[in-house]
């Protein structure tokens, strides 16, 4: 059962993805062991968490559906390779968010005159894409030039999908201090384009 | 609550609050898909990993591939079986590709698959093709291999059954060297170079251990997305018309040039532009042609006509009818009141996009008067004014302003362009031209998303005396349609830039025509005369098509015309003597019309309105066989174009007539060329045939 809905923001920040949909190591289980219904069912249950999530990430619709669709082909090849060693929900949020990474770099390929492997545009791609929609994305992209890699996932993580932040570092393999440290990096630049007039609350 | 907390529940409230739910129909199309490629990899897997019936399976398809039917392609057998597909990337995050790893086990698979399709092919007894089979084979089995994860590879390695084997003796080496890997198992080693020789392949072999991996993969859904999400308005070509059915021909002028610079840059690319994405009528106008100007400014623009012979028929004639505006001399130049908007979502971050779009803006700067205004607005995930409304004497300041743009985010179109008019509002003067130039590569996801409320939006706009322009850029997620009628409706055009030389003629050479308008609402109406023409067909224009009544309702919107702008339409004839018409005479009809016994050949119409004006003007003009000319010089070369329109988009009536027609007729009738346009049409036009026959040969 999938509950988040509630998006309020207000003070579900723990509940939230506690309230991911965890599912019996049963299932798990008879999906590793080849059961394409076990599978089905399984990944209908995390469907909905990884579209959000891919939908938080680009804020495009279309783009969020080839995301989720990606993700899933992913799982269905990964499967097998998933230990337990994380919880099952993390171990799906950690391949998700290297789908949403993915599939950046792909987009970049649609065009041949790209400039293959031009560090500034993927940064600035990151900052914008964190905060998205409300914030003005341009605005916190203008200020957040220099934007340290992995801040947006981190910031999506945190404060779209309500994890911790021992959790969120589970999903991206990372010391909790690091996540600690990158919503504080942002908190410190959002800060600073405020006061610079660069952005304002509506 | 502190203040970290107090910024941090504001950015959830941001972060969380543009949801869409998910769309049901999407997530089971996703799920089938994955249950696929789960079921195909998974049953790969297992047979590999034991000797399961699904593994015996395998076996079972391996063999009988053996005598599937000669026809079937090697390498597309290959693929079958192995699953190879060499665009894969093995970016399974848990699964790294492990011939890195440099396992030799791996290498010993391969080469055992190697020896194994050898023998299915029944190469071995010309030697010649199997070398290179096993040569150019190596690398794609090694691909294959490579989608096992490092813990099977242990596995194997640990296995006390390794998967080795020795390159067959009498063949030629592989490029690779694995002779350390053939001593390692000598048993298996001789079971490969049995089968390799053609021996019977036992069930005792397979007993023994040796289970070939199966591999296959799945990811033609994936692919799709690759091919972008440009769109285009569907149409089907004009039809040929009867004259005795339907003798008028109306249409609105259409001045952009969007659709040709899209084609060019498909080609460039090496494909075929889609049959949606050609407007023959925007190819046609993106050329110059040397028309006569019109003497006096009552009458802003001239029609030439021009009747020759069709090259690909030798039945039927071309009438070309031109228009050329009259060009506002610098120093009577209005004034200039523009409001860039522009696109900064993520979607157009690459080179050929907001990079692009910041050097032709530049480029606009240039032709601009110090007193003209400049604002800028961007729109991303909101909209925000980046530069106020600034004369272009500060020319520094508003270049500044451009370069501190870069992309990120989602797309706000529909916000930005109501700050946009704000803005263009807030500056407006009456004897100015106020527009807003919109810089897009299409998104408008968010904000006014219901493209009526759009286009009446621009329409009310349009009416207070703002306009609209709209440059399209990239490729990906063009909305050609939306661009049409956001541009249409705003009283501007719209064009598509590829490149920085297409920035310079639409901006710099044409900034006149795009920016001042000198006739609006420009509406063709061509009649026949039944006793001369036949048969018509308009060329191109399919998407301007007017209702006769509308020729003469002002309040029926249609093409605006700028400064200098040239306007060309081609029409197919059938001339009524024609012993080879298209349509057939109809059995009842009675052979003998009442209809004018004049020798003209048609009458043509043309009305529009001053700019400002709410009542239109005519100008009417009689076509007779006078207009005869022979196919040379500019008309000549747009029927070039129009011929190579009409054969990128499926030759449904030019005969036989070739891309190398177009090309020797573009050739003998480019003439001075000055900005090199012709000359890169031919170049493009060879483009077009490579293109055109790959996708045949394909």
């Amino acid at each position: 059962m999938d509950q988040r809905n509630s998006d309020d923001g207000s003070n579900c920040s723990l509940a939230c993805s506690d309230a991911m949909a965890e599912p019996t190591e049963t299932l798990v289980l008879a999906a590793q062991a080849g059961d394409a219904d076990a599978f089905e069912q399984l990944l209908s249950d995390q469907y909905d968490t990884i579209y959000r999530f891919a939908l938080h990430w680009t804020g495009v619709v279309a783009d969020a559906e080839d995301i989720a669709q990606e993700t899933c082909i992913k799982l269905a090849r990964a499967l097998p390779s998933y230990r337990f060693e994380a919880s099952f929900s993390t171990w799906v949020y950690r391949v998700v968010v290297n789908c949403a990474k993915d599939y950046r770099r792909k987009g970049a390929r649609h065009n041949a005159q790209e400039t293959a492997g031009d560090g500034s545009d993927v940064t600035l791609d990151e900052a914008s894409r964190s905060v998205e929609s409300q914030v003005s994305v341009l605005e916190t992209l203008l200020m957040l030039d220099e934007l340290p890699d992995g801040i947006r996932e981190t910031l999506l993580l945190v404060h779209a999908e309500g994890m911790t932040h021992e959790q969120a570092a589970k999903v991206l393999e990372i010391k909790e201090s690091t996540v600690s440290w990158r919503l504080h990096e942002f908190r410190k630049r959002y800060r600073q384009a405020l006061s610079d007039g660069v952005i304002n609350h509506d | 609550m502190t203040e970290d907390d107090k910024l941090d529940a504001t950015l959830r409230q941001m972060l969380r609050r543009s949801e869409v739910p998910v769309d049901p129909d999407v997530k089971r199309r996703s799920l089938s898909v994955a249950r696929e490629v789960f079921e195909q990899h998974y049953s790969a897997v297992e047979s590999g990993n034991n000797e399961s019936s699904q593994g015996n399976r395998s076996q079972d398809e391996l063999r009988a591939s053996k005598v599937s039917p000669e026809g079937q392609g090697f390498w597309q057998r290959l693929r079958l079986i192995f699953g190879i597909n060499p665009n894969q990337e093995t970016q399974n995050m848990n699964t790294l590709p492990y011939f890195r790893y440099g396992s030799l086990a791996t290498v010993g698979v391969s080469i055992l698959a190697v020896a194994l399709l050898l023998q299915q092919n029944r190469y071995l007894q010309d030697s010649q093709p199997a070398q290179e089979i096993a040569q150019s084979g190596i690398e794609e089995v090694v691909v294959t291999a490579s989608r096992l994860g490092p813990a099977e590879v242990k596995e194997e390695l640990a296995s006390d059954r390794p998967l080795v084997a020795k390159r067959r003796a009498d063949a030629q080496p592989p490029a690779v060297e694995f002779a350390s890997a053939a001593s390692a198992a000598q048993p298996t080693a001789d079971r490969a170079l049995a089968i390799a020789q053609g021996k019977p392949f036992s069930g005792a072999d397979e007993a023994a251990g040796f289970t070939p991996r199966v591999f296959r993969d799945s990811r033609p859904e994936v692919e799709l997305n690759e091919k972008g999400r440009d769109r285009f308005p569907t149409y089907e070509p004009n039809s040929v018309k009867l004259v005795s059915e339907d003798p008028i021909s109306t249409f609105s002028a259409d001045v952009d040039t969007a659709s040709y610079s899209f084609t060019r840059r498909r080609l460039n690319n090496g494909v075929l532009p889609p049959a949606d994405a050609v407007r023959v009528e925007e190819f046609i106008n993106y050329f110059d042609y040397d028309y006569p100007l019109p003497r006096e400014k009552d009458q802003p623009f001239a029609p030439s006509v021009a009747l020759v012979d069709s090259p690909w028929s030798d039945d039927r004639l071309l009438l070309k009818i031109g228009i050329q505006g009259y060009d506002i001399a610098t120093e009577s130049k209005p004034r200039s009141n523009l409001v860039f908007l522009l696109d900064v979502s993520g979607s157009m971050r690459s080179q050929d996009k907001l990079p692009l779009v910041q050097r032709s803006m530049e480029m606009l700067l240039t032709t601009l008067e110090p007193s003209d205004t400049v604002a800028i607005v961007v729109y991303a995930g909101a909209a925000g004014a980046v530069l106020e409304p600034t004369p272009v004497s500060e020319r520094q300041k508003i270049v500044e302003a451009l370069r501190r743009l870069s992309a990120g985010g989602s797309t706000a179109g529909g916000q930005g362009l109501r700050l946009a008019y704000e803005l263009a509002e807030s500056q407006f003067d009456p004897d100015a031209v106020n527009r807003v130039i919109l810089a897009t590569d299409g998104d408008f996801n968010v904000g006014i998303s219901d493209q009526r409320e759009l286009k009446s939006f621009i329409e009310r706009k349009r009416s207070a005396g703002i306009f609209l322009s709209v440059l399209g850029f990239g490729e990906g997620n063009y909305q050609d349609a939306l661009m049409q009628t956001l541009a249409q409706n705003g009283n501007g055009v719209a064009a598509y830039i590829d490149t920085l030389s297409e920035a310079q003629k639409v901006l710099v050479e044409e900034s006149r025509s795009s920016l001042f308008p000198i006739a609006q609402d420009v509406k063709f109406q061509v009649e026949f005369n039944p006793s001369q023409i036949r048969e018509y067909r308009l060329i191109g224009y399919e998407t301007r098509q007017l209702q006769r009544e509308d020729f003469n309702n002002d309040a029926v919107d249609a093409g605006d015309i700028g400064a200098g702008h040239r306007v060309t339409a081609l029409y197919e004839l059938t001339p009524s003597g024609s012993s080879n018409p298209q349509i057939d005479a109809r059995r009842y009809e009675r052979s003998v019309r009442e209809t004018s016994s004049s020798d003209e050949i048609a009458f043509l119409k043309i009305r529009y309105k001053a700019p400002g004006s709410k009542q239109s003007q005519l100008i009417e003009r009689v076509i007779s066989d006078s207009d005869r000319t022979s196919l040379v010089g500019d008309t000549a070369f747009a029927v070039a174009v129009a011929a190579f329109g009409q054969l990128v988009t499926g030759a449904r009536y030019t005969g036989d007539f070739s891309f190398d027609d177009v090309i020797d007729l573009a050739q003998r009738s480019k003439g001075s060329d000055p900005y090199g346009y012709r000359t890169e049409f031919i170049q493009l036009v060879r483009k077009a045939k490579t293109a055109a026959a790959m996708s045949i040969t394909n």
